[in-house]
Parts: C-alpha cells; structure tokens; sequence
C-alpha cells in the first residue's frame, strides 16, 4: 500500500508515504477541539434527524396546541401560527436539511469526481469540454439560474437537491481533474499504463486513493453550502413548501406579517436560525480540520 | 501568448454563446406566460386579460411567430446591441437595465473590495500569529460568519441597526424626492443608505478572503526569504506587506474576480432584504411575471460581466505569476 | 509604515463616522422643520413600488398599478361609498330599451396642460380603446365590445349607442378613462407612449416625478382641478422593506396590520384602526372535468362539510378574515345575501355524505406562505373526512397556467375583485362559454346547471336593479345548494394611520383599499 506518493509541489514539504487506512484512523485524533465539537453537533443532528419522530412529544405537522404558544414545558420551542410545534418541527426539519446537505454535497462530489477523472485522465477534446462546461457554470450566476430552473422543475425536496448538485459539482471536477493529471505523470502510474492497465483499473488502484481525500473535503464544504442554498430558496419562497425544512419555518416566520412586533421572533425565528447557523458552522470547523489534515499529509 | 489568448477569448466567446441560448430557452421553457394573470398576492389586485387582449399583446411582442423565429430575430438584434422592449415593465430593457446597474454594481464592487482588503489584512495579521490566541479567536469567529447566508445577516442588520437603533435607513438606495442643497449631500444619503446591504454582502464574503489569505500567507511565510528577513530583525510590518503579501497576492487576486458570480447570487437575495433598488430584486420580479425579454437582458448582462471578469483574471494570472510566461 | 496604515485607517473610520453623524443631524432637522410648520402643505407619504408609468395603457396589470393611473384620468361616473356618483358626467340618461346612453359633461374641465376637455374627448377616448385596448379595460362584455356607436351631440353632451340592453353597461362605461385627443390622436403605439404628455388627464393629481428603478412617485394637486377640492398637496410613493416598521418610523402614513399587532395601535389616540371590507379572497375549485366523480353534488357537499373555515380564519388569517359564503358574494357585498346554505364544520356529515368511499385528490397551490397553510390544514381536516389531498405547490404563474388550461383536479386560488358587480357570478359559475375578463377564467370546468345559466342570463339583461337584486339573491342561494365551488374565506384586514395627519381615509363600494380611493384625497363631505 505505498502507492500514495505525492508528487513535489511548489512547496517545500516533505514528501511523506502513508496508507489510506492510517489515513481516516488518525483523522479523529488529530481533529482540533473545535473540530471536536463540530463533530459532535452533527453527529446530533443526525441522531436527531433520524429518531425525530420519537425524541419530540409532538406531530411535526399536525397542530398539537393553540396558535403561537411561547416555549413551555409541553412545547419546548413554542409553536407556530398553525399550533404546530416547533421543536418537533426542528427535529423534523434536520432530516430535511440534512438530506438535502449530504444528498447534494454527495451527488455532486461523486459526479464531480468522475467528470473530473474522465477529464484529467482523457485530456484532449473531453477536456476540453468538461472545462468549458465548467466554466460556464461558474460563470452563470447560480442564483438567477436557480430561481428559473425550480420555477420550471417545481419544488420539491429531489429536484432541489439536483438542482444544487446542477452546480455544485464544477468546484470538485475542477480539484479532482488537476489531481489526476499530476497523478498520471508518475512513474508508477506510467510504468503501470505500460503494463497494459486500463482506465478503470488506474482509476480504481491509483487514481481514488490519491483523490479520495480531497473529495472528501470538498464534499463536507459541500454540505454546508448546499443547507444554506436551500434556505435561500425558501427564503425567495422557491423551497419545496411541504418538505418543512429549516429554511421553510424561517420563511414562514419571516413572512408572518408583523412579526417583529410581537413577541413570537423570539422563539420562531430564533429557532431555525439558530439550527441552521448551528449546523453549519459546525460543518465548517469539520471541514477545516479536515482539510488541514489532508493538506499535512501532502 | 497572443496567440494563447487570442483562442481564450474564442473559448469564451463559445461559452458566451451557449449562454445567450440557453438564456432565450429557459424563460420560455417555464410554464405560465406574460400575460395570464388569474390570480393576486393577498390584498392585491390584478387585471385580468381577455383571451382578445391576451392574442393582441402576443402579435403586438412577436409572441405568436413559431419559436425559432423568435431565436432568429432575438440574436440578430442581440448583435445590433438591441435588448428588446419589456414586456411586464413596457420599457426598453437596455434602459431598465441601466438604471439598475450602477446600484448593484457599486454594491457588488464595493463590497469585494472592503472584504478583500479586511479579509486580507486580518489573514495575514492571523498567518503570521499563527497558532496564536488572537490567530485562534479570529479563526474561529469568522468560520461561522463565512458561512451563516447573506440574508440572515441582512435580517439582522435591519432589524438591530434600521428598525430598533433607527442609525440606518430602512430600505431603498436613495431618500426618495429629498432636495439637496449639493451633491456632497447627495452622495452622503447614498452611501447612508448603501452601507446596510455592502455591510451584509461584506460579510459574507469577508470568511472566504480571511481564509484564503491566512493559508495563502501561512505557505509563504515559511518560506525560506521570509526566514532571512525575520533573522536580519526586519519589521513586521514591513515584512508581511513588503516581502510576503507580495507572494501571497496572486490566489486572492483571482478569487476577487472569480467570486463576482457568486456575490452577483448574494446580492438579489440582500437587495430584497432592503428593496435595494438592483438588479437582483428586478431579477426575481422579472422571473415572477415571466417577462422573457427583461429575464435575457439580465442574464447577458450578468454574463458579460462574470465573463469579462473570469478573462481578467485569467490575463491577471498571466501577468502576475511569474511562473507563467 | 504600519503606523501609516493605522493613520489612514482611524481617518477612515472617523470619517465614516462624522458622514454618518451628519446625515444623522441633517435627517432630524428636517423632520423638524416639518412638524413645526402648520401652514406647510399635506404632504402623504404611502408605500412605493413600481407599478408602471401611470398611463391607461403602461401601467402594470398587477398590484396597484390601476389605481395611480386613475389619480391622473377621471371617467365619467366615479366609485363612491355607496355606489356610482357623477363625476366627469353631470347626468346621465338611459333609454326605455337600455340600448341608449346619454351623457352631459361637466363645465369647465380642464386638461392638466390648460386645454378644455370636451365630448370630443369622450368620443375620441372610446374609439381609441377600441382600437388599442388598455392594460383594464371597462367595454367589453366577454371580450366583446359592446358600444356600438359614440356620437358627439353638442361640446357637452355625448350619446352612445350600445349592442345589447346589459345591466351592467352604465357601471362599465362609467368606470372607463377619458384621455385627452390632442395628445393621444398622434399616438400609434400607446403602450410605448411614456413622455411627459402621456400623463396629462383631468384628474385631481399631477404626475410630478416617477422614478421607476426606485419604485417611488411623487403627485402634486392639480391648481385648476374641476371637481372638490384636493385635501392633499403632495402624495408621494415611497419605497418601504417593511410596511409597519416604515410606519412607526413616519416614513409612512398608512399601513396594513394583523391583529397580531392590533394592541399597539388600538385605544391610542395617536392612532386610529379601519377594518377593511371582505373583498379579498381564496376559493377551492373543483375540477370535474378532470375528475368526474366530483360532479356528485354529495361529494363537493361533503368536502364543504369536512372544510373547518373559521380554523382557516383563525389561523391563518390570524382573525382577519370572514368565511367565505357558499353562495359566493362576499359578506360585505352590496348584494350579500344572508339567507344562503351555511355549511357549519361537521365531519360526521361529511362522511355520511362520502359514504364510506375512501378518495384522493391532488391539490394545487400557489407558493405563498397564506397558501400553503391553508393547504395543510385542508389536507389535516379533509383526512379525517376520509378524503386524502396530496398538495404540490408551484409558484403564482405556473398556478395561473394551470387554471387556465383546466390542468388540474383542485385548485386552490386567491384574488380580489369579491366586491364587483355581482355580473361576476355569471362569469363565475354560468357555462356558455364566457371570456375571463373576470379572474374565474373559464367558470368551473365541467360543471353546468341549467337553473343557475338561466338566472345568469336573467340578470345581466334586467334593467331594474331592484328586480336584478331579486334574482341575484336566488342564484346565491342556488350556488351555495350546489357548491361547485369552496370560497375559503375573505380577508379584512386593518389598516393604521395618524388621524392628526390625515383623516380623510373612505372606502369605495365594491373595493377593500382606502388609499386606492380617488375620494380619499378630496374634500368631499
């Protein structure tokens, strides 16, 4: 397992060998607190994304009090103009969030990689392309585009998250490409071609295990970006209004008209900010320490 | 390099093509028309067309003619830099364009600015603390703030600084219909009322120009000339802005032209936030009444600029870099 | 040249601060000087948004477009509390056959550029929209025109010959602009007609400023105005992110609240509340073309029954709001009538309707948040009837577009115009294939009853109105027996101003906005 050798870049580090397997073992350990902790909130979030139907007393869509409760003890966080409580609605809306998270940051890691592959290894016209393609979907501003393609597709919870893959997966086809390509000049990688290895075979043996790191850390950027994006939607009222996904309460509360006013910010808008930033932030430290880690071992 | 550049512009010019079709497509591709108002937000009222007026205004916009027709003629008066005529806003899109620009634009460029320039000098202040209390505290306040999304930060702005403390206005880009006794006083009003939403969009933005030349400053900083200048006992100053921002420059120069897409994205969302008077609120109204011509008009326009942008960049590498030749 | 740097950035900072501090002064002292002064103009500031260049034929056909343009262009007859009252039209004179309208002008009308208005106007100003119509236009009847003819008797007096003795021609020819012919004969394409000249009318407002990027307009009183005289000077519309907070501020004088907020204004003297009539409104339209089972009257009977209206207007319209009438018309309609089918909640009726039968629709919704509540609740209360809603929702234009195809089972829409003449039930539930110039488009797809066609056409063409209210009665409550469609409920909602201000705020008969009231601005009793 001593494939993974980096090549020499414009910095001075030392070249260092390791195994993949050392890899994600000493990952956790070499984590910051912060990175700690972060892993910690979403490890949460998820447990609570996953058993929200048992840790809330109360039906996430159902009214289950009056209108406009302030937090309680029967409704942790209050409930909302329905008489929908929100913590249950919270809980409910983790999955949403998170789904839409990993779902995007997955589907687009893993497209981007490939394409990234593809490019990187082929070169030529397919490069070419794929470079172009990349480009203009940079170059679009994605927002304008958004709004326009969930105005033609509709809303709903699937089409979002490929609507957001649309245009997340440039920035890791963009990392992975360049990966490849430095990969590929290796004298082990060439003396493999030589051989007679085929593309899969270089991909699956030397080509993943380099990339594989990088990926990975563009995918928990990815995540991030992508819970936020479908706030915004939400926010601009293009959200998938069932999927009751953080971005949708705060939308909702945003929109109550008046609600500044009152006291009822204090617990609906609060709410889902807080979960949202929460989340996200917490993601980040992930990623940072991520990418630290994998930039050390380079 | 000519040469180089020369099939870098065709390549764009490639891209900027796809674009403009892919932007006559999409709007037409959405269902509902321009025309057909059968419904009103709440409280609203709307006049509702008669299937007689409906065909009129179709003939009257070209609306009728089979698609590629309209393809045609949309390309062709694209070439003669005529954007068409609104049909929602019944003006020429070139002139409502052009109103916008200049709000969203100084916006936009003032905000890069202010956020390159502090994200820049707090990065390198933290590069060089590295590892640091104050390298550790900055890190950890701006991860979050690079990642909480520009309208919820908007938001906040407005309710705290607008709403409660009553120290910005609340919305607009101008006190409207207030006389001025000189433009000293004018321009005062404007940056009053710009600075909510460039403080939203700065920081926004401020995170990723933070981290970018924290890293970027980190590799430099250990590099061998910077060791030399710290053992001759060289400022600190001096050093972090002579010796090494100098090196670390390139990567933060591309991403302020790079980010301009996304901080275009940023902007519609912080202009409705503050009915700021842009682009990005005209671009959502736009899409709401389905009025192809004015959704075109800015899409180019904000293709263009993203494009002439990505192209600076790319000269800027070129010339900066001292790798490339 | 790190202590430069400091320099340069605490004089920027200082700076910033001493511009910020200067505008703060020069902001506070002219409000000041406002309040101080009582003899200086009533100036009322309402919010902005663009709306369109306020001619009759570019303003936007959303929002309050409409009723800017008519600040500047008077029509003959004018909305009143109650109902029409004369306005550019001194008198009016129906023939026996209602097939004759008789107009004498008001005297000494002036154009806003000092040229006098005259029948030639009147006549020119019909013809003119037959040949380009405006974005709201008032002659037609499904579509068609219905003037036949518009003679100029003498400079103040114009007859007009009309296709079909209507109940409701008086209303629509009253209610159409009248545009100067001097300025417009020139025009060939009005729509792209946006000079200053575009917004000379007789109205009693002068279009002053019109900044459309900002949203923002800036009206003055019209010095040789012909009619009562402007109580306001200067009315200007001004870009607000919050209705309610540029109202506590003053930037504002009229705003829109919920009841939520209600206590802050309520029993303040500073302060007076005005609850709006019910003249907006969401229904449920069923589609049974699409799905036939829903012409079993038992069925959409079953839906009302199983349909809890006052929990919509409780929660979702925070109180604000009336439940909608079986029988369409609104509550405070001129015609309401009272009598109507009630459907109270009741879920046990509803499923002794259904039968057992177990059913599923899909509903379609707009995208706004009101709607989307409604949905959810709708799909809560209908389950528990035995009736399972899947709900996809889509944003206002793609709604529109499927209403207007018939592409869907049930529809879930909002809109105004709850107060026009009830002509709208005709538009509404009558099956001869009608125009959409109301927002019903093509009635209810699939449903035709004899009973109620007959009595639609009975109305339109009974020139007593005393008669015609008789008959409009009867179909309330034949709709309401029937219910092929659910009209949720009607929003009131309050309106807030500073009576030491202004206070001259009314309603017109058939609309739920003051500020949208020519008369508001006028001192008319």
């Amino acid at each position: 397992m001593e494939y993974i050798k980096y090549k020499r870049g414009h910095s001075s580090d030392i070249q260092r060998g390791t195994s993949c397997k050392g890899v994600s073992n000493n990952i956790i350990k070499k984590f910051s607190i912060t990175g700690k902790i972060g892993i910690t909130i979403v490890f949460l979030f998820l447990l609570i994304g996953i058993f929200s139907n048992c840790i809330s007393l109360h039906p996430y869509n159902v009214p289950s009090g009056s209108s406009l409760e302030s937090p309680s003890l029967v409704h942790w966080l209050g409930t909302d103009d329905l008489g929908i409580d929100l913590w249950a609605q919270i809980c409910f809306g983790a999955r949403v969030s998170i789904m839409v998270g990993f779902g995007t940051a997955l589907l687009a890691g893993l497209g981007g990689s490939l394409i990234g592959i593809f490019s990187g290894y082929f070169g030529g016209l397919t490069d070419k392309v794929i470079m172009r393609l990349t480009d203009m979907m940079i170059v679009l501003p994605d927002l304008p585009v958004m709004i326009v393609l969930g105005a033609f597709f509709g809303p709903s919870v699937r089409n979002i998250i490929i609507v957001l893959a649309l245009f997340s997966w440039t920035a890791p086809a963009r990392i992975v490409r360049s990966k490849v390509i430095s990969v590929k000049e290796e004298k082990y990688v060439t003396a493999a071609k030589s051989y007679g290895a085929n593309f899969w075979h270089l991909t699956i043996r030397h080509f993943l295990p380099n990339i594989l790191p990088i990926v990975m850390v563009s995918i928990i950027q990815l995540v991030s970006r992508a819970i936020v994006a479908e706030a915004g939607l939400a926010f601009l009222g293009l959200g998938d209004p069932t999927s009751k996904s953080w971005g949708l309460v705060l939308n909702h509360a945003i929109n109550f008209r008046g609600i500044y006013f009152t006291d009822y910010w204090k617990w609906w808008v609060v709410s889902p900010i807080a979960a949202i930033t929460l989340l996200v932030t917490a993601m980040a430290f992930i990623g940072r320490d991520v990418e630290k880690i994998v930039n050390s071992k380079i | 390099m000519g040469k180089g550049l020369l099939k870098k512009a065709s390549e764009y010019l490639i891209t900027f093509f796809i674009i403009i079709t892919l932007n006559f497509f999409i709007p037409r591709l959405m269902p509902g028309d321009p025309f057909t108002f059968l419904s009103s937000e709440e409280g609203q009222i709307t006049v509702t067309y008669t299937e007689e007026q409906i065909d009129k205004y179709k003939a009257y916009y070209g609306l009728d003619k089979p698609l590629f027709v309209q393809y045609a003629s949309y390309i062709t008066n694209l070439f003669k830099g005529n954007l068409g005529y609104s049909i929602y806003y019944n003006d020429s899109v070139v002139r409502i364009i052009g109103k916008r620009i200049p709000w969203t634009v100084s916006i936009v460029i003032i905000s890069i600015i202010l956020s390159c320039l502090v994200g820049t000098i707090l990065g390198s202040w933290s590069a060089w603390h590295r590892n640091g209390i104050p390298d550790k505290v900055i890190y950890a306040v701006m991860i979050p703030i690079s990642e909480i999304p520009s309208f919820l930060i908007g938001i906040l702005f407005l309710f705290i600084l607008a709403a409660k403390q009553g120290i910005f206005p609340l919305s607009g880009g101008i006190s409207t219909f207030a006389e001025y006794n000189n433009p000293a006083e004018k321009a005062v009003d404007i940056i009053h009322h710009a600075v909510l939403p460039v403080l939203t969009l700065s920081m926004t933005r401020l995170g990723e120009f933070y981290l970018l030349s924290r890293n970027s400053m980190v590799s430099v900083l250990s590099k061998d000339y910077i060791r030399t200048a710290k053992a001759k006992g060289l400022n600190k100053v001096r050093i972090i802005f002579r010796h090494a921002l100098k090196n670390a420059m390139l990567p933060i120069v591309t991403r302020v032209f790079l980010s301009l897409g996304a901080i275009f994205g940023g902007a519609i969302l912080v202009e409705n936030v503050f009915s700021y008077p842009g682009l990005g609120r005209l671009m959502r109204e736009a899409v709401m009444v389905r009025d192809y011509v004015l959704i075109q008009g800015i899409f180019i326009f904000m293709a263009v600029m993203v494009l002439t942008m990505n192209l600076l960049a790319d000269i800027l590498y070129v010339k900066l870099d001292p790798r490339v030749s | 040249m790190f202590w430069r740097i400091k320099n340069i950035i605490i004089a920027i900072v200082l700076a910033g601060l001493m511009l910020t501090e200067i505008a703060g002064c020069s902001n506070s002292e002219r409000t000041v000087n406002k309040d101080n002064e009582s003899s200086k103009p009533v100036v009322i500031s309402l919010e902005g948004g663009d709306w369109g260049y306020p001619t009759p034929f570019s303003h936007y056909s959303r929002g309050p477009g409409v009723f800017k343009m008519t600040l500047i262009f008077d029509s003959l007859l004018e909305r009143g509390e109650k109902g029409y009252i004369p306005w550019l039209a001194e008198k009016w004179d129906i023939s026996k056959d209602g097939l004759e309208y008789t107009f004498t002008l008001k005297e000494n009308v002036k154009w806003h550029d000092g040229e006098p208005m005259t029948a030639e106007d009147v006549k020119f100003s019909f013809e003119y929209f037959a040949k380009h119509p405006p974005v709201s236009n008032d002659l037609t009847v499904d579509g068609k025109s219905f003037i036949k003819s518009v003679e100029v008797v003498d400079a103040k007096t114009v007859h007009i010959k009309v296709e079909k003795p209507l109940a409701i021609i008086l209303g629509k020819i009253g209610n159409a602009r009248i545009i100067p012919k001097h300025i417009w004969e020139k025009v060939d394409d009005p729509r792209k007609f946006n000079t200053p000249e575009a917004v000379i009318g007789t109205g009693p407002f002068v279009l002053k400023d019109y900044r459309k990027e900002q949203g923002a307009y800036k009206y003055e009183a019209f010095k040789d105005f012909w009619g009562p005289k402007p109580k306001v000077d200067i009315l200007q519309f001004i870009p607000v992110s919050d209705s309610v907070l540029a109202f506590d501020k003053g930037e504002i004088d009229i705003t829109g609240i919920t009841p939520d907020i209600l206590s802050k204004y309520e029993g303040n003297r500073e302060y007076k509340v005005m609850k709006n009539p019910a003249f907006w409104g969401y229904r449920l339209i069923f589609n049974m073309e699409k799905r036939a089972e829903l012409k079993d009257k038992e069925i959409r009977k079953a839906f009302a029954y199983a349909i809890d209206k006052n929990e919509l207007v409780e929660k979702v319209a925070r109180k604000a709001a009336v439940p909608g009438s079986a029988g369409y018309l609104p509550v405070d309609h001129i015609w309401y009538n009272k009598g109507v089918k009630n459907y109270q909640f009741n879920i046990d009726k509803a499923k002794a309707l259904l039968k057992g039968r177990k059913m599923s629709f899909n509903l379609l919704i707009g995208n706004s948040n009101a709607e989307i509540r409604i949905a959810e609740l709708l799909k809560i209360s209908l389950a528990k009837a035995g009736i399972e809603i899947n709900v996809k929702s889509v944003d206002m234009k793609t709604r529109d577009a499927a209403v207007k195809k018939g592409n869907y089972e049930i529809v879930l829409t909002g809109h105004g115009g709850w107060g026009n003449d009830a002509d709208l039930l005709r538009t509404m539930y009558a099956k001869e294939k009608t125009s959409n110039q109301s927002p019903s488009a093509d009635g209810i797809p699939g449903y035709s009853n004899e009973q109620i066609n007959e009595l639609c056409k009975l109305q339109l063409i009974e020139m007593d109105p005393a008669k015609r209210k008789d008959i409009i009665f009867k179909l309330q409550e034949l709709i309401a027996e029937e219910i092929p469609q659910i009209p949720l409920y009607n929003t009131t909602g309050y309106i807030v101003y500073r009576p030491y201000k202004y206070d001259g705020w009314k309603y017109m008969f058939d609309h739920h906005e003051v500020t949208h009231n020519k008369l508001s601005y006028l001192d008319v009793k």
